[in-house]
């Protein structure tokens, strides 16, 4: 099959299998969701807050459908990135490292054969954010849970204090290891122990669609702000030096799902089309 | 290769991938362990309570290690289930209807070949009980959510009073649809909406879309969780039955890690399907 038919396939694939949270499963509003006078969620509405006073990142959350041009975001807000292109509005682009740009140019080139994505491996931490499937945030006391509806994403950000364990010690993990604390109303976390690429192998540690990569060099800051009810903002620093010349900062934002949806399980690689039609199974 | 060749691999390649709890990272206990005069856990004393003063049955459980022959259950326990029987302590097996003993042996003289587990598709409700991987518990207001270690389990047990749908209503699930409800100390989770061409056992015990599981759970103490699972499947057995699991918890600071079970998935390779 000839590549462009393959990749236009896959994003077909991709596109009728992404379960919708308006799948056939029942609608069970969730209580304290503040509303307005047409029953509407009142977006505007406060933030929530835990027992202890924190604001409150618990919900479901997709991503915006904000857009932006390159280098017009609005004064002080990092550049939003998107699921295809982490950089997309950057002037420049990313600061990609010469090897990290050309490694990037062949994963497109080879209309991303191996990407982790496609093959229902876990995602990168921007993938993860931007993915157009849900996510849930647990925010319990010691520690805040991420569940996310693509490829199984799990990911826990202890909070009681612990520090970041030196890079190789755990062995890293594709979710990586996370630590949160709380710098006012932001909650921040730092990761590390990232598998990042390993011996250059084409499936390894994707940021993008680009196939833009990351190395076990990554420390990732997450910066998140519920700004209100409705609305989450994650300014996410990636901090790679193997990897790109310099650590750069961009722009997550997410609305919350407050109508009763619920996450779905999906199984994605149950009737793997991807590996079929790639010739691989 | 052969079949038993592959199936003896299989094994031992699940033994040999299975994340020990002790592989690097680093140990954190929880506070409020209750300990023993010599520091170690002490099982016994009384589970903890939720704010609103029910059991909290949060952790990370593993499937105890006691054991038991047929029709020797202590009085008034169900049969102990077995990762590879969910019948095991029951004498005479599972009630099977005759076509799903067909389906068992079947399964089984083909070396669990097509073995959901094995695909790294999700297990059934019974083998994620009793998977060697641990699993953790986090009970909250609304629902308790369970999260098995292998094959990315997320189970979501509703217990804000919401009723079970019809079956077929929503979509069936691999894991079901699942509401809670307190009876005394007991949560008592029900489930429907299975997809029904699942294994409830390494041996390939089936079940269908007819299923509804009853299972109650009972912390009886900080350290021991008891399941007692009713299968009621009239499609694939003759009448319902209950069996028992059993979980201790793991309280010296292990946490759960990541299994990435597909990743470069052997099994697949070693059956010539990859």
């Amino acid at each position: 099959m000839p590549r462009t038919v393959r990749i236009l396939l896959s994003v077909a694939i991709a596109a009728a299998f992404a379960p919708p949270l308006a799948a056939q499963w029942a609608r069970v509003a969730p209580p304290g969701v503040p509303r307005n006078a047409d029953g509407s969620v009142n977006m505007r509405a406060p933030a929530p807050r835990t027992a202890d006073g924190r604001l409150d990142l618990s919900g479901i959350w997709e991503r915006s459908t904000r857009t932006e041009k390159p280098g017009e975001a609005p004064p002080g807000r990092p550049p939003l990135a998107t699921f295809a292109n982490l950089g997309v509005n950057m002037v420049g682009g990313l600061p990609y490292q010469p090897w990290a740009k050309e490694l990037s140019n062949k994963r497109v080139a080879n209309q991303r054969f191996d990407n982790p994505d496609a093959l229902c491996l876990p995602q990168g931490p921007l993938q993860y954010h931007l993915d157009p499937q849900p996510r849930q945030i647990y925010q319990m006391p010691q520690r805040t849970l991420f569940i996310y509806e693509s490829n199984y994403g799990r990911r826990t950000i202890y909070t009681d204090g612990r520090p970041l364990p030196k890079q190789g010690e755990p062995q890293p993990t594709w979710h990586g290891y996370s630590i949160g604390r709380w710098d006012a109303d932001t909650f921040v976390v730092e990761s590390n122990n990232f598998r990042g690429v390993q011996g250059g192998h084409p499936g390894d540690a994707w940021l993008d669609q680009l196939g833009s990569p990351y190395t076990d060099a990554l420390h990732l800051t997450e910066r998140f702000r519920r700004v209100n009810f409705g609305n989450l903002e994650i300014d996410v620093t990636v901090d790679d030096p193997k990897a790109y010349t310099r650590p750069f900062t961009v722009r997550v934002e997410h609305v919350i799902v407050a109508d009763g949806w619920e996450m779905v399980e999906f199984i994605c690689h149950e009737n793997q089309m991807f590996l079929k039609m790639t010739g691989r199974q | 290769m052969t079949r038993f060749t592959a199936s003896l691999l299989a094994a031992a390649f699940a033994a040999a991938v299975s994340p020990g709890l002790h592989a690097q990272w680093p140990l954190y206990p929880k506070p409020g362990v209750p300990k023993g005069a010599d520091g170690t856990v002490n099982a016994t004393a009384p589970a903890p309570r939720t704010a609103d003063g029910r059991p909290d049955l949060s952790g990370i459980w593993m499937r105890t290690t006691r054991t038991e022959k047929p029709g020797s259950a202590p009085a008034g326990q169900p049969p102990l289930a077995s990762f590879n029987d969910a019948g095991a302590g029951m004498k005479g097996g599972l009630p099977y209807q005759p076509w799903a003993a067909q389906v068992m042996k079947k399964r089984l003289a083909e070396h669990g070949l097509d073995n959901p587990d094995s695909l790294c598709l999700p297990q059934g409700p019974m083998m994620f009980h009793l998977d060697p991987q641990p699993k953790e518990i986090i009970q909250l207001p609304h629902k308790t959510v369970m999260i098995h270690e292998s094959n990315y389990m997320i189970r979501t047990v509703y217990t804000d009073g919401r009723k079970l749908p019809p079956q077929g209503e929503p979509q069936p699930y691999w894991h079901g649809y699942s509401v809670g409800r307190w009876d005394g100390e007991t949560l008592v989770v029900e489930t429907n909406n299975y997809r029904g061409d699942g294994w409830l056992d390494f041996s390939g015990s089936p079940f269908t879309d007819a299923m509804r599981l009853t299972e109650r759970f009972r912390r009886v103490n900080f350290g021991n969780l008891h399941i007692d699972v009713t299968i009621d499947d009239p499609k694939a057995y003759t009448r319902p039955f209950t069996v028992r699991v059993e979980q201790v918890v793991v309280a010296d600071g292990s946490e759960l890690i990541e299994f990435i079970c597909h990743e470069n998935q052997q099994f697949l390779k070693m059956t010539g399907r990859q």
